[in-house]
């Protein structure tokens, strides 16, 4: 690169160049090395790493990190895994590549910046031609559903279907219309008989009639759907049920609301994300085989605190409609269980309780976790059948 | 880059010290990278760390405009970018009608200029503030994204307005909600932590000059511990600092646990939380 004007540190500008560009593979190796594992780091990324190093002028190992961490991770939780590949890539204190680049000069940045988008593409031309192949299209085979055979299962309890009534209910489940109740929103809309008076639109249309406002304008507020949390217990004497309300999540978010799932048994796991990717069967099996002890007993406590500290704030647990399926047999404190539902209580805007085990006729929530929860629940129903998650249905969108 | 009054990260961390902000490597190197590359900086962290002070202090030291858009549920282009005066133009119509002098009805007169415009045309002498981006909607972050990538705006009425050279951008969020990636990809981000204990003494130094030294290091210490445990809201920098003021008010120079429990309420604002640090105060002023 030409270097007239300025006094370099060190080197010819031939061996400069190839320098360089050496150092910039290495940087753009460091990029992809990233996306190889899953973080989302694409060309516009890898470039404006390479320019940020080359802004900060030099190349001590904190400087780098910085400057990786700031143009290609975009979310907290990919720290942990940005500071292990970064120890691997630059595992030294010193990069005797990199410390040799510390005569680079800004003129020579200049000329870099189109080597390195060639470098960039490069890279990922070859990526993609290695993800074309093998890739298909998980297409979805819909079953006719059988309508008679439905009625019978009905009013039997999940626990006593078979695989197969199993798989059916599970598909009647899914078609159940979950219709989640309004909330006024900030926003406004028009309205021909809204209560506001929209002075805008009616000016606008004012102009037309040479400023005289004939047609007046009216605006109202706009309204939300709220959203929709589900808590599933998944230890073993509940998976039947946690199951088929699983399904019903599903077909919530099939339907386009905002639902979030937390199963939880000892601790609690967030299935938002893999219900979105996965089947809701698989999605439940992946959570079953991440728990470990399935006699060590809920503590549903300790997970609605989890679920509190962590997601409290969150806008969609806030006014949401919170659904909690559990038979109540806390192995917990009762008191801490009472506390965390009066905190879920005062967060959301209704809490149902489903409770298998009221499908039978005796029961009575005499268990001290149940008794403890029980003041702070808006409905209380049983939900062990379709019929009774029919029900369900309606208690959440009244 | 020509632009910047700073050779480097350790004069700008250097310079923020002066105006009262201490900044550590990583945000200074954030800061720096963000004016260097011309690229809006996203800053994220929990509540009090610091994240909105970044933009005014750092619109104080350029000696540019902070122009501030809060952001919040159902902010849309009416509030953010420009909206017309109607009530003026409507009267500006009645004047026309009565045969007095004719105005241009969408003339610059009768724009009224919304922070997003403002940072626009000031360009370079502006610091844009993005406020708690995570309150707004979806479709305002798609909106926003447009804005940021052009710096400029067409008003049907009276043209394109550009910003020869862009503003400089910071942008908060609390993380009630993940942003849109399309918009993170444009960003440097940042993550601000809770100081450590060294610095924050520091910053309590710094910002209430009138708290002694023993008693700051005494608060920083407690609120460290404080934010290890088991409470529902971590105290904010901004907490310690009210803390350590309202300690002072009262004429402490040690923390002793009366007064320490008669001022919990600056530091601590839920109630189970005061609730639990009430219980523990011991263990969270000296645990010996």
């Amino acid at each position: 690169m030409p270097d007239e004007g300025r006094a370099r540190p060190r080197g010819e500008a031939l061996m400069d160049a190839t320098l360089q560009l050496r150092g910039i593979e290495r940087l753009v190796g460091f990029g992809r090395m990233l996306r190889s594992r899953g973080l989302p780091v694409g060309t516009g990324r890898i470039l404006a790493f390479c320019r940020a190093v080359a802004a900060l002028g030099h190349f001590d190992r904190e400087s780098l990190y910085l400057a990786g961490r700031l143009t290609m991770v975009a979310r907290k939780e990919d720290f942990d895994a940005y500071d292990r590949a970064f120890q691997q890539w630059f595992p030294q204190a010193r990069d005797r590549l990199l410390a040799e680049l510390a005569g680079w000069q800004p003129e020579a940045r200049i000329e870099i910046e189109r080597e390195i988008e060639v470098l960039v593409g490069e890279a990922l031309s070859e990526e993609r031609a290695a993800e074309g192949e093998g890739e298909e299209g998980d297409e979805e085979v819909t079953i006719g559903l059988v309508a008679s055979g439905t009625e019978m299962l009905r009013a039997r309890s999940f626990e006593d279907l078979s695989e197969a009534e199993r798989r059916e209910a599970d598909l009647a489940i899914r078609n159940l219309a979950v219709v989640l109740p309004m909330r006024r929103a900030r926003r406004y809309r028009a309205a021909p008989r809204g209560q506001r008076f929209d002075l805008r639109r009616t000016l606008r249309s004012s102009l037309r009639t040479q400023g005289e406002p004939f047609r007046r304008s009216w605006r109202s507020r706009r309204t939300k759907r709220r959203p929709l949390v589900l808590l599933l217990d998944v230890s073993g004497s509940m998976s039947a049920y946690s199951r088929a309300l699983l399904q019903f999540g599903y077909a919530a978010v099939r339907a386009g609301q905002r639902v979030e799932v937390f199963a939880f048994g000892t601790r609690l796991t967030r299935l938002t994300r893999s219900l979105r990717r996965s089947e809701p069967d698989l999605a439940l099996r992946q959570v079953a085989a991440s728990v470990l002890d399935w006699e060590g007993g809920t503590r549903i406590g300790a997970s609605l605190k989890d679920l509190l500290d962590r997601y409290g704030q969150q806008s969609w647990m806030r006014g949401a409609v919170v659904v909690l399926c559990s038979d109540g047999l806390e192995r917990g404190d009762p008191v801490l269980l009472a506390a965390q539902m009066a905190r879920l209580g005062r967060v959301a805007h209704r809490l149902v309780w489903v409770n298998p085990l009221k499908g039978s006729p005796r029961y009575e929530p005499l268990a001290r976790g149940m008794a403890a929860a029980l003041p702070h629940v808006d409905s209380f129903l049983p939900g062990h059948n379709l019929q009774s998650l029919e029900s369900l249905c309606e208690v959440l969108s009244s | 880059m020509g632009a910047l009054p700073f050779e480097s990260v350790e004069e700008l961390q250097a310079v923020l010290g002066r105006y009262a902000y201490l900044a550590d490597r990583g945000l200074a190197t954030a800061v720096w990278l963000s004016l260097a590359l011309n690229k809006p900086l996203l800053l994220e962290g929990e509540a009090g760390v610091g994240k909105t002070e970044v933009a005014k202090v750092l619109s104080e030291l350029l000696d540019r405009r902070l122009v501030r858009l809060q952001c919040y549920e159902g902010i849309d282009a009416s509030q953010a970018l420009y909206e017309w005066d109607y009530s003026r133009q409507l009267i500006a119509v009645r004047a026309a009608q009565l045969g007095e002098h004719e105005a241009d009805l969408f003339g610059p007169d009768f724009l009224v200029e919304r922070p997003l415009l403002a940072a626009i045309r000031a360009g370079s002498r502006a610091v844009l503030l993005i406020d708690e981006l995570d309150r707004a909607d979806d479709e305002f972050e798609a909106f926003l994204l447009e804005v940021l990538s052009e710096f400029a705006v067409t008003i049907p009425e009276i043209g394109r307005v550009a910003a020869e050279q862009p503003p400089a951008v910071i942008i908060t969020s609390n993380r009630t909600r993940e942003l849109h990636d399309a918009l993170k990809r444009r960003c440097l981000y940042h993550w601000i932590d809770h100081p450590s204990v060294e610095r924050e003494v520091q910053i309590v130094r710094v910002r209430a000059p009138e708290v002694p030294e023993v008693l700051a290091r005494q608060v920083a210490r407690a609120v460290a511990r404080l934010r290890t445990m088991d409470v529902a809201k971590r105290p904010g920098v901004a907490e310690t600092i009210d803390w350590s003021q309202a300690l002072a008010f009262l004429g402490a120079d040690r923390l002793e646990s009366e007064t320490a429990s008669a001022t919990l309420g600056a530091l601590v604002k839920d109630h189970e939380d005061l609730e639990l640090v009430r219980a523990k105060l011991d263990e969270v002023l000296e645990p010996e």
